[in-house]
């Protein structure tokens, strides 16, 4: 993909973390991309007051869990498919298990259920404490295809990302 | 008066009067993405609306808007009209959410309405469109279910 050659996990991981940065609305929430294999992405949302919906009690607005789980489910997307397409969210589907609470990072992970020629299907968790999940989301994914995806999309992606070295003699 | 949701004297008073803007105050990612309301111009209740701000941005090539951001708008404007609309004074707590994404959000501003689909003793639906252009053309809509908590009941 990049000169030929297979991203790895790290190369992955640079190319998601440029991905969240371009995006203005996660670049200035902080985002961090923790890891990236082919099935489960994990991202970290550090700790931020904006993202209080009831001052008074301390509580995360609902919102940002599911901006988070549309984030991290489509980005978990890109690393799933034979070359990076462009994948608008079709729909998405989150159930609050409780609610996320001030001063804690909140933990996101997704994972591609299956990709089909038409459509890729995620899940997601978030959590801010291990074991007590705050939230799940079934997010699906529409795949624009090679024809729409603008040129230069995979480029962008890896740009300033240096391949092993050994992958560079291979 | 301490203002907060948890507050029973607060929460009937700005509700009395009208005061999604005394909420808003008290939802601060509410305010990051620039939700406000204004008069329904077909009816008696709000329309809401979400600012176009570079913020917002979840796609730079299009650009379009974030659509976690369009979520969390929608989802701002189902509780500030669940809390108008129910016949007594309620705290919705979500318990889930379900958006369907219809077109491009462009870097424009966004209208939502709402409406109440059910009112149960503990349960309430809201069903959500968010449009630009045109209500006709919704770049999204979303259904919601809450529970409905006794404002009295908030700290437990």
């Amino acid at each position: 993909m990049i000169h030929g050659q297979t991203p790895g996990d790290a190369d992955w991981r640079r190319a998601l973390t440029r991905f969240v940065t371009v995006i203005p609305h996660t670049r200035e929430l902080g985002l961090e991309v923790l890891e990236v294999t082919p099935e489960v992405t994990t991202m970290r949302l550090p700790w931020n007051d904006d993202l209080l919906g009831d001052t008074a009690r301390g509580l995360v607005h609902g919102g940002v869990l599911t901006m988070l789980l549309d984030t991290v489910c489509g980005s978990a997307v890109l690393p799933a498919l034979p070359a990076p397409e462009v994948c608008p969210t079709l729909d998405l589907r989150v159930d609050h298990f409780r609610p996320g609470v001030a001063g804690l990072a909140i933990l996101a992970e997704a994972r591609v259920v299956r990709v089909t020629e038409s459509v890729v299907f995620t899940e997601g968790t978030l959590w801010q404490e291990t074991g007590r999940p705050l939230a799940r989301g079934i997010g699906n994914f529409v795949r624009l295809g090679p024809r729409n995806t603008p040129p230069g999309f995979a480029e962008a992606l890896f740009a300033d990302v240096a391949i092993d070295e050994e992958d560079d003699h291979a | 008066m301490r203002e907060g949701f948890d507050n029973v004297d607060w929460l009937e008073r700005t509700r009395a009067e009208g005061d999604v803007d005394a909420w808003l105050a008290l939802i601060p990612y509410a305010r990051r993405i620039g939700v406000s309301t204004l008069p329904d111009p077909q009816g008696e209740g709000l329309l809401f609306r979400l600012d176009p701000r570079e913020g917002n941005v979840g796609n730079v090539l299009l650009p379009a808007l974030h659509g976690g951001v369009v979520a969390a708008f929608m989802e701002t404007a189902a509780t500030l009209d669940l809390m108008l609309a129910t016949r007594m004074p309620r705290l919705p707590r979500i318990v889930d959410i379900s958006i369907d994404y219809l077109r491009t959000a462009r870097l424009a501003p966004s209208l939502a309405r709402c409406s109440l689909q059910r009112e149960g003793r503990r349960m309430g639906n809201v069903r959500v469109c968010a449009w630009q252009e045109s209500e006709t053309t919704p770049v999204a809509t979303a259904r919601l279910h809450f529970v409905l908590g006794d404002p009295g009941d908030a700290g437990a």
